[in-house]
């Protein structure tokens, strides 16, 4: 069955192999980079949350699509479910506690360059484009409120949230996540507005160009 | 579309449009009962404790907020499902997070005795002086995040709907009419295009206002954790005013919808008519700065944009909707019903009601008049004669029966609107009277000098609510009845 939902299913197909490839190559190149400089990226709050943690979430989405260059069978409902899944992991590691913990324990520092790469960046390359346009939705809409609320804790916190970084750095990236909160509004609001090209007079042909 | 198909994706939610114009009435009604227990007893009819009367006001206002916007929700959805198709689920999972919502927030005023004013406005919540818990503070904001949660969905079931059916918020919006070379034919239906620039606005407004919920959440929570408090009066005031407007903006749907069926004129979607929605998509994200005239802190600019805007706003409004329906209305014969008459005088009612908020928006006025009745004697205006008008309108024709649609306006249908008019001007010109006489607004205990206009206003208010209460029952019976819509 798992044979059968991951079959090819277009005639170029070895073209898709071979970016596929590419794909897993820059996979481990860039997974090998975070590893090395995982120290300096791990410095500052700022550059270990906006930099890293991200970074490892490409390396999996990277190594998906190289993985399954002609994407998943995958029902919309299983898409759901894995999407979900991958926010359940946001969630996880947007606690400072963990973030801390990973700083100090080799074991959640193994399972933060694990978990994110596969249940994070895979499970969302693999499952987003397939998920309810209505969930999709509702979690943008989720992650620029939560970014505002991030931003909120990490300029106003009245001590420091992770014991291994300074209240200076905590309040810097408190601002980073206002404007990257900005920033992913405009990015994901304005094409809303333009006029996508699948549509025609009877309506948009598919509703993964709506969000 | 077949006539099949229509009724296919339009009957589960237009039954579920009816349960919710039956629950916003039967709540409107019972703030209405709170309402005049309230002026009752600041005239001294009544002997109330002040701490009762802050979790009576505290439960009106968020009552009657939410069920404004509950019942505005409850008329685009239904007039909307005319043009595209929608998610019954999506409004389903709505209705249920705001009734959930709903129940937070009651046990959090009549449980908790939280008073903390519906604007919940940082660091209230926090400080009650031991009033109530901040375990009611905290059900109370829950309540409204549940509530907004459920905006939400229903903006992205709205959304999703208008941009899979007239590509992208733009065009829904007659952008390409007005700024691109399509022809003014290809413009959306009027109910298309005021849709569209409520869910972008109160979208916004909402992701704002869940922000600043969470934020005051944790600072109820660890006190540690200090909001800015201008920045957090800032966001408060936009969400609040943005949502409010935007149940009118809603509400105005079932004028667009309803009065062509009278007159046989179809409400088009102009090029005056797409401008002024553009305007007051920018109008009502702009203009919330009037909110904060007396925050001499506020950067100046943002002031006197508040002010300018407050005059610009009254413009697509006065200068659009009110006009245009008096247009239509001109020369048009039909007869007149309870509907009909409530939706114009809906609309009088809210162009009116500008008027005094427009004044209230100057700075120099503000000063003087910012903390009168003056201003609950404008909103009441435009939200009980406009918006609340505008819904039992909308109430009255979907159980409008066929023998009544051919005899016109009965005997009680004129008592009703009478009681209604009468009532509602007389109950909200007491407190502009009020306001004008430097009465101060949300006092619990009022001096003997000022009981003349709270009594008369109870009255008045006694009739609004007679009217009110006899057509929720009117309404509720009537949906016994096979109406076909």
């Amino acid at each position: 069955m798992i044979l059968t939902a991951f079959s090819p299913r277009s005639a170029n197909h070895k073209v898709r192999t071979r970016y596929g490839i590419l794909a897993i190559i820059s996979a481990c190149i860039l997974l090998l980079i975070l590893v090395v400089f995982r120290r300096a990226l791990e410095a500052t709050p700022a550059t270990h949350m906006v930099l890293l943690l991200p970074a490892l979430a490409y390396v999996g989405a990277l190594f998906a699509k190289g993985m399954l260059p002609n994407g998943v069978n995958i029902s919309e409902a299983n898409a759901n479910a894995v999407t979900c899944a991958s926010v359940w992991a946001i969630f996880f590691w947007m606690l400072p506690r963990y973030i801390d913990a990973s700083l100090v324990s080799p074991w959640v520092d193994l399972l933060k360059f694990t978990s994110i790469p596969i249940i994070i960046g895979g499970g969302l390359a693999l499952s987003w484009r397939k998920t309810n346009p209505y969930l999709r939705g509702f979690l943008q809409a989720n992650a620029l409120s939560m970014l505002g609320v991030l931003a909120f804790l990490y300029t106003y916190a009245p001590v420091r949230i992770c014991n291994s970084y300074l209240v200076s750095d905590q309040k810097a990236l408190g601002g980073i996540f206002l404007g990257i909160a900005a920033a992913l509004s405009i990015y994901w609001c304005l094409p809303l507005f333009l006029c996508p090209k699948n549509f025609n007079k009877k309506g948009l042909s598919t509703n993964n160009a709506i969000t | 579309m077949s006539q099949a198909e229509n009724t296919k994706h339009l009957t589960p939610q237009a039954g579920l449009v009816k349960l919710t114009m039956l629950i916003s009435g039967a709540v409107f009604a019972l703030m209405m009962l709170i309402g005049v227990v309230m002026r009752a007893s600041q005239g001294g009819l009544l002997d109330m404790e002040p701490d009762l009367f802050y979790q009576l006001l505290t439960t009106h206002g968020a009552g009657m907020v939410g069920t404004a916007g509950l019942s505005g929700a409850g008329i685009m959805w239904y007039f909307l499902g005319r043009h595209v198709n929608l998610s019954a689920k999506m409004y389903i999972g709505f209705l249920a997070l705001f009734l959930i919502g709903v129940v937070f927030i009651l046990v959090s005023t009549f449980v908790g005795h939280f008073g903390g004013m519906w604007t919940f406005l940082y660091p209230l919540p926090a400080m009650s002086a031991g009033a109530w818990e901040p375990w009611a503070a905290a059900a109370f904001m829950l309540g409204y995040v549940f509530i907004g949660v459920g905006f939400l969905l229903y903006y992205l079931a709205v959304g999703v709907a208008i941009i899979k059916k007239y590509g992208g918020l733009g065009r829904a919006l007659g952008w390409h009419v007005v700024f691109g070379k399509a022809d003014v034919t290809e413009a959306p239906p009027p109910t298309v295009i005021a849709a569209a620039a409520v869910t972008i606005f109160n979208t916004l407004g909402i992701v704002v206002g869940a922000a600043v919920l969470v934020a005051s959440l944790v600072n109820l929570l660890v006190p540690g954790f200090v909001v800015d408090a201008l920045l957090a009066k800032n966001m408060i005031f936009f969400f609040g005013h943005v949502f409010i407007n935007a149940s009118i903006y809603m509400a105005v749907i079932a004028v667009y919808e309803l009065i062509p069926e009278y007159t046989g004129k179809k409400w088009k979607s102009s090029k005056a008519f797409i401008l002024a929605w553009s305007a007051i998509l920018l109008f009502v994200i702009a203009v919330y700065p009037h909110h904060l005239l007396q925050d001499m802190v506020m950067p100046a600019w943002m002031l006197v944009m508040g002010q300018i805007i407050s005059y610009l706003s009254g413009v697509p409004l006065l200068a659009v909707t009110a006009f245009s329906m008096c247009v239509y209305l001109h020369g048009s014969k039909f007869k007149w019903d309870l509907a009909s008459s409530l939706l114009v005088l809906a609309v009088a009612g809210w162009s009116i009601g500008a008027i005094p908020a427009i004044i209230d928006g100057m700075v120099v006025v503000n000063q003087v008049m910012h903390n009168t009745q003056w201003v609950p004697g404008h909103f009441h205006i435009y939200l009980l004669i406009g918006e609340v008008g505008m819904s039992f309108g909308f109430m009255a024709w979907l159980v409008k029966s066929k023998s009544q649609k051919q005899s016109g306006m009965g005997a009680m249908d004129k008592l009703l609107l009478t009681s209604f008019a009468a009532g509602g001007a007389g109950f909200t010109l007491m407190f502009l009277v009020s306001g004008a006489l430097s009465v101060p607004r949300r006092w619990a205990v009022h001096m003997p000098e000022w009981f003349l206009q709270d009594r008369l206003a109870t009255i008045f208010a006694l009739l609004v609510v007679f009217s009110i209460l006899t057509q929720v029952i009117r309404y509720a019976t009537g949906l016994s009845r096979n109406t076909a819509k």
